[in-house]
């Protein structure tokens, strides 16, 4: 059985897609990522040997043990508002980069940004960049 | 050696979209951004040196191996740090993730690179500055007029 300690659970979802029986249950909805872990017998520990965050352990089987439960609201873009991570996993990306690396050259503060306008915001600097060119050859 | 691209060449025809599914399994690595009437700029990983999305990754499946960013699928679990760590949003992730390989094993070059129809795209770094130098030479050429 899998013991949680959802103030460590980053809502990753790395221990779902790694277990073998889908005991490990996930629901999403637009504004929500929710996780359940099944009371499960087997003595298989892959999620918590793949958890990156270490929330997980393993815990001899207990049916008076109520399951577990992990929600999170998901993080809003600061650019379309579109719902695209877990506040934990964006603090994580924040603990693990260098601060240099944590802006752009414009100074946006990037991983506070959907990866789709990430997309779009490379695509308008490339042009930008090269429009700029153009009209340094032809004044 | 990673794709470095002159899109003052791009036409937007997609061809490197298309030759990147086709290699990949339908799943390719590259889009074409199509910004107002100016410009159509594929989009696709930098083969970064300081590389976000392997500093982000914990079972060490996204790593260096030289100038390469490259993906060992048999250790990914999934979690997704790494599309959210990377700043250009070209690393996917959907229970597993996936990313420009540079067509390693399945084609001698990059397929976009040897499918561009207006070589917009090359593993050859100094090709844009050796255009450019080579535009400015004709130019003077003609009397400073193009």
């Amino acid at each position: 059985m899998i013991k949680v300690d959802a103030s460590l659970c980053l809502g990753c979802l790395s221990c779902s897609n790694v277990c073998p029986s889908q005991n490990i249950v996930r629901t999403q909805t637009g504004e929500m990522r929710s996780i359940h872990w099944k009371r499960c017998k087997e003595e298989c520990d892959l999620c918590v040997e793949f958890c990156p965050a270490k929330a997980l352990t393993l815990v001899p089987f207990d049916e008076t043990v109520p399951e577990p439960d992990v929600s999170f609201d998901l993080v809003a873009c600061k650019i379309c508002g579109s719902r695209y991570a877990t506040e934990p996993m964006l603090r994580r990306i924040e603990a693990v980069l260098p601060a240099n690396l944590q802006k752009d050259s414009e100074g946006l503060e990037w991983i506070r940004v959907c990866p789709v306008c990430r997309r779009n915001i490379e695509a308008e600097r490339v042009t930008r960049q090269m429009v700029l060119g153009r009209s340094r050859k032809s004044p | 050696m990673p794709v470095y691209i002159d899109i003052s060449r791009c036409i937007g025809c997609r061809s490197c979209e298309v030759a990147c599914q086709r290699v990949h399994g339908g799943s390719g690595h590259i889009n074409v951004h199509f910004v107002g009437d100016f410009a159509s700029v594929p989009i696709f990983c930098h083969h970064c040196e300081e590389a976000s999305c392997t500093m982000a990754c914990f079972s060490g499946a996204l790593h260096k191996e030289g100038d390469r960013t490259v993906f060992d699928v048999e250790k990914c679990t999934g979690c997704g740090l790494c599309q959210l760590a990377c700043p250009f949003g070209v690393v996917r992730a959907n229970k597993i993730a996936h990313k420009c390989d540079l067509c390693e094993g399945l084609a001698e070059e990059p397929t976009c690179v040897t499918t561009c129809p207006a070589n917009a795209l090359s593993t050859d770094f100094e090709l844009a500055s050796r255009r450019a130098r080579s535009r400015a030479a004709r130019a003077a050429a003609h009397g400073g007029k193009r």
